[in-house]
């Protein structure tokens, strides 16, 4: 055969990469995969089917090794088993190799097209559903960190030939090779076949061996590398690696195999075999979905046009990358969820928890619009300035204390580059806190200032508000229309959602003058804390009340202005004086209305605390009030 | 702070060392390309460089990770 080298462009270069790249994170967690994407996409590049397999081999036995050395570190090989059934299996890579050819020889291309798909979707049907099952057992069961060994393992344990005895580590018992010999003969037959032996292997390790899955999937890499390297020799010594090809594969699939190994150190057990399943059903699914084309090329159903076979092709091999994305991102979440719970549990063993001074017997019981400890929470940036000047402003006219915090994100204290990258970030925030103190100082404010750390800021804030029995929170906003804001939600919009105490938004530029309150009301529970609220409010620095009752529609104006009034009485009762001013059209705007033509700067109203799925669902009209009122708003919870 | 610039220099060095190899891998495409189109005992060039190949490339990625943090969970024993 022509031995014809293909051109490589930069796209190819860097899709080749980051196929291996996602095939290596996937093999480095369930010791296999990538080989079905790689190869299909080589071939799509113009690199002929026998090239791509030997290429795809000679990047798969260095990338095998260097996953098994580094899982090898983790103790979680058996090294023994995996060259047993290493050498088994490359005597099954060349039977099946030998069948491949024997079956193109009698039915052609299309004929052995068939074959591999339909050995494809059968095993991965049987095995897939098997594994994705177990794996749900496993996440309901009381213990998900036991495996439980299978009846048929227990019965392998149990069966005794002599002269055919030996012993493994992970199994921890003697069996004998008659049952290793034929299920690694089944994985290489089954790599020669689909290129993805480890679909077999690794849950024929688990299930029929009675190996625990993070040990069967990483002596599963050792089979790769036995079976890679027999096949790249066979292939190399025909003159058919590309070695350039395999390279660039390698170059991604390194730091891909590096990650999927480390990942299996946070996991539970069963993570590997979700993978290996959702894997294993959708790559079944690519196949099916092209044998209809085999089918028609072979003339068993009617000939299909060129565009629904062009259609097929092109869905089938967009289903195959799909599937390894998907296992990618699974794996991807579980390291990271892994890695911060883990971090979260050093930085609680390390790191004391510091908290405010606590308070004093409190002047005011009931914490409805007290205001005798502030909590301002800064984070540096040009969005929480207004929050700094507000809160001191404040607490001078409520002779409240006020407490400076900010949170920093825990450090992570095993990475040699992060360390000093912390420690300065970390002077940076003491900085800004001290310069908050000393104007606080400067205005008569008695401040104090603490730095908290935590993964998720307004975790830490909510914590340290209860404890330390804060009556307000004052925060920045981002402004609207801020893509980050929009991505991710505000620190601001979670702690609303998650406190108890009062929230005090400031947007930028935001000053509190003693011009006017506007108190939104709808009749609820919500907004007579809001009323209360605002009558200490009142007490404490004079400023005109203006009672905003909003009615969706003309009819319901009545109402609205019904329920203002008994505000405005009730108010009146405790010798506040109140404008009522009634709207009709949408709460969240008519209230900003307001504001402009009273000339407010400011707004009470009491939120429902919407968690992040209520809001989602629902909205608020507090939220939209908050995020777009130009003058701060006080959030009354219950 | 010597572990860590220690760790920094692994890491670059196993990264120049893997530069240097791709390099080379690039400049002499053509004349690797011809041997390994050879076949037989001319295996040796692309089992050797793939081997190569992972020992560098696979410590400098491994060293890559750590750098950042990305490292295995360290359980007490």
């Amino acid at each position: 055969m022509d031995i014809n080298f293909i051109d490589l462009g930069t796209g190819s270069v860097i899709f080749l990469f980051l196929v291996g790249f996602v095939g290596g994170l996937v093999s480095g967690f369930i010791g296999s995969g990538g080989a079905f994407v790689l190869t299909p996409a080589m071939m799509n590049m113009g690199v002929t089917a026998i090239m791509a397999v030997a290429s795809n081999m000679a990047h798969k036995f260095p990338k095998a090794f260097v996953g098994a050395m580094k899982r090898h570190k983790f103790g979680q090989v058996d090294v023994k088993l995996g060259i047993v059934m290493g050498i088994s299996a490359e005597a099954g890579v060349l039977y099946g190799a030998g069948i491949q050819e024997t079956i193109r020889e009698l039915f052609g291309k299309a004929g052995s097209n068939l074959y591999v798909s339909s050995v494809f979707v059968v095993v991965l049907a049987i095995v897939g559903s098997y594994v994705l099952r177990d794996a749900v057992k496993m996440f309901r069961s009381e213990n998900p960190d036991e495996e439980k060994t299978t009846k048929l393992a227990k019965w392998v344990h149990s069966v005794r030939i002599p002269g055919t005895m030996m012993y493994f580590k992970s199994i921890g018992t003697e069996i004998s090779v008659l049952f290793t010999i034929p299920l690694g003969f089944a994985t290489g037959m089954l790599a020669a076949t689909i290129a993805v032996g480890g679909f077999v292997g690794v849950p024929a390790m688990i299930y029929v061996l009675g190996v625990p899955g993070l040990i069967a999937s990483a002596t599963e890499l050792v089979i790769a590398f036995v079976m890679g390297m027999g096949g790249s020799i066979k292939f190399a010594w025909a003159g058919y690696v590309d070695i350039r090809l395999a390279m660039i594969i390698l170059a991604g699939s390194l730091f891909g195999i590096q990650l999927g190994a480390i990942g299996t150190t946070y996991v539970k057990p069963y993570m590997v075999k979700i993978v290996m399943g959702v894997i294993m059903m959708l790559a079944l699914v690519s196949r099916a979905v092209v044998i209809p084309v085999y089918l028609s090329e072979l003339e068993q159903i009617d000939r299909l046009s060129d565009t629904t076979v062009l259609m097929l092709k092109n869905l089938s091999f967009g289903l195959l990358i799909f599937a390894l994305t998907v296992g990618a991102l699974i794996v991807f979440n579980a390291l990271i969820k892994g890695m911060r719970a883990h971090r979260r549990k050093l930085a609680e063993e390390q790191a004391p928890v510091g908290t405010f001074t606590p308070a004093t017997a409190p002047q005011q019981l009931s914490p409805m619009g007290r205001l005798e400890r502030i909590m301002l929470v800064t984070d540096g940036t040009e969005y929480s300035e207004s929050a700094v000047d507000e809160s001191i402003n404040v607490a001078r006219r409520c002779k409240a204390k006020l407490f400076a915090y900010s949170v920093m994100p825990t450090a992570d204290l095993e990475s040699p580059l992060a360390a000093p990258m912390h420690k300065q970030a970390k002077q940076e925030v003491v900085d800004r806190l001290l310069e908050v103190r000393k104007k606080a100082e400067a205005e008569g404010v008695e401040c104090e200032i603490l730095l908290g750390h935590g993964e998720d800021p307004y975790t830490e804030i909510v914590d340290q508000a209860e404890q330390s029995n804060m009556d307000v929170i004052v925060m920045g906003r981002r402004d609207k229309g801020d893509l980050v804001r929009a991505m991710l939600g505000s620190t601001t919009e979670k702690v609303i959602g998650h406190t108890h105490s009062d929230v005090l938004v400031v947007p930028r530029g935001g000053k509190i003058e003693g011009k006017g309150i506007i108190l939104p009301i709808d009749g609820s529970r919500y907004s007579d804390a809001a009323a209360v609220t605002t009558l200490s409010l009142v007490k404490q620095c004079q400023a005109p009340v203006t009672v905003v009752s909003v009615a969706v529609d003309e009819r319901l104006r009545d109402d609205a202005r019904m329920l203002a009034e008994k505000v405005q009485t009730l108010m009146a009762e405790s010798d506040v004086k109140v404008d009522i001013d009634v709207r009709v059209g949408r709460p969240d705007e008519a209230i900003l209305a307001s504001v402009k033509e009273h000339g407010a700067d400011m707004i009470v109203m009491g939120s429902h605390g919407l968690t992040a799925l209520e809001r989602l669902l629902v909205g608020s009209v507090s939220e939209r009030v908050i995020g777009q009122a130009e003058c701060p708003v006080m959030v009354v919870k219950l | 702070m010597p572990e860590r610039r220690r760790a920094l220099t692994r890491t670059l060095s196993y990264g120049a060392l893997s530069a240097v190899f791709y390099f080379l891998l690039y400049t002499y495409n053509e004349t690797i390309l011809h041997y390994s189109r050879e076949g037989g005992w001319y295996f040796i060039i692309p089992v050797g460089i793939a081997f190569t190949f992972s020992i560098v490339h696979g410590n400098f990625t491994g060293q890559f990770w750590d750098l950042f943090g990305v490292k295995a969970k360290t359980t007490k024993k």
